[in-house]
């Protein structure tokens, strides 16, 4: 049974994504949920926030609060790695169709940067599903948007290449029956990993649409090249079918206005975080700032040990 | 003589099959190109960002690689014939 539930924190570039993820990780972890904050942008900050050596294997950084960095380019070596094994088992002509030259070039395409994310979100949901929280910090927005989107228009294609596939299947059976040939009892591998695969996008589509499962926070500062990116997330997220869980208005400052937010926000619940004077750098610093804010927090956010998110 | 009835009646029966076969053979003989044409294209769209075309996401592509040899075979066959599509086509309907 997965209860763990994925929260994903969005945004433009330095708006604070990585330190408002680790501030809310710390903030449920104190409160006695199991965390996990997984770092899927490339940039890394939680290793510096959390001033660990971070890697692929969780390591505990406080009580109920364990972290992971993704190695993209580990999930983009070990994936091709296991396709170049299944072609070398089932094709005979690899030489011939110089497919080794390509797989060396293959790893620089596009959209398989996303995938990995993807295939490493996959993994740990299904490895850490008896944590609470999944926190994901994510990369910047056109990497975020592409992980988002990446079923939906997976999922487009998928179906034109099955119908097309389904044909094929018709005129072969149709052959077949003229020809009084004997029928293949094995089914088309093909259209059963086309099947599989329209499984696997469905499953993602599913659980990034469903708030119960999945909880999309946009983290922005109170300026204006913020709130344009922002809007952009929130409009391409809704084009998907996604709708955001949450904004977080980070590095607030007393004089900050939120009044003239833009409509598009309007009815998402917002939390804010106050600007904080000190550096959010170490766990004790990032526990002083939620011990301080905690009640502030607790009210916005209406969570409490008995009453998750 | 009933050797020689059997004899006859099994060389009927074997020309009812050979002609059955060549009948049914020529009855799927355009259904057989429209299907090599059909696989073609589904090795085209799946596998076209090798060959410089439109393509789906690259992950698709690469699932679907390791099952698609027969495609991948009959893409390369169809290189030979691919600059004389209007033959070919004469040739299934048997015209000229």
């Amino acid at each position: 049974m997965n209860r763990a539930t994925n929260v994903f924190f969005m945004g433009k570039g330095g708006v604070g994504k990585s330190t408002s993820s680790a501030l809310f990780s710390v903030f449920l972890a104190q409160k006695g949920f199991q965390v996990l904050i997984v770092s899927l942008d490339p940039a890394h900050n939680q290793s510096d926030i959390f001033e660990r050596d971070l890697s692929d294997k969780p390591i505990r950084i406080a009580p109920n609060l364990s972290a992971i960095e993704i190695d993209q380019e580990f999930w983009i070596r070990q994936y091709l790695k296991d396709i170049h094994n299944q072609i070398n088992r089932t094709y005979s002509y690899l030489t011939a169709f110089n497919l080794e030259k390509y797989f060396s070039v293959i790893k620089y395409s596009p959209g398989l940067e996303e995938y990995a994310l993807i295939l490493a979100f996959e993994k740990i949901k299904k490895n850490f599903s008896q944590c609470d929280y999944l926190i994901f910090d994510m990369p910047p927005t056109a990497l975020g948007l592409k992980f988002f989107s990446l079923p939906s228009l997976s999922l487009i294609w998928i179906e034109h290449l099955l119908a097309l596939r389904k044909e094929i299947i018709k005129k072969r059976d149709l052959i077949t029956n003229i020809k009084l040939i004997k029928k293949e009892i094995e089914r088309d591998k093909v259209l059963n990993k086309i099947n599989d695969l329209r499984n696997q996008y469905q499953d993602l589509k599913d659980t990034f649409e469903d708030r119960k499962q999945t909880q999309i926070n946009l983290v922005l500062n109170p300026d204006k090249l913020s709130y344009a990116e922002s809007i952009r997330i929130v409009k391409a997220l809704q084009e998907i079918n996604i709708n955001l869980y949450r904004t977080i208005n980070n590095k607030m400052k007393l004089d900050s206005s939120v009044e003239d937010i833009n409509e598009v926000f309007a009815g998402i619940p917002r939390t804010n975080f106050p600007h904080s004077e000190t550096p959010l750098i170490g766990i004790h610093n990032l526990q002083k700032f939620v011990k301080a804010n905690g009640d502030q927090l607790e009210k916005q956010l209406s969570i409490s040990s008995h009453n998750p998110i | 003589m009933n050797t020689i009835i059997k004899s006859i009646r099994d060389r009927i029966v074997s020309i009812w099959k050979i002609s059955d076969e060549v009948a049914r053979g020529k009855a799927v003989e355009t259904i057989e190109y429209e299907l090599e044409e059909m696989e073609n294209i589904f090795g085209i769209l799946v596998l076209g960002s090798f060959i410089g075309m439109p393509a789906p996401p690259m992950q698709i592509s690469l699932d679907l690689m390791p099952l698609m040899e027969k495609e991948l075979i009959l893409m390369m066959k169809k290189v030979d014939t691919a600059n004389e599509p209007i033959a070919r086509l004469f040739s299934v309907f048997d015209i000229g």
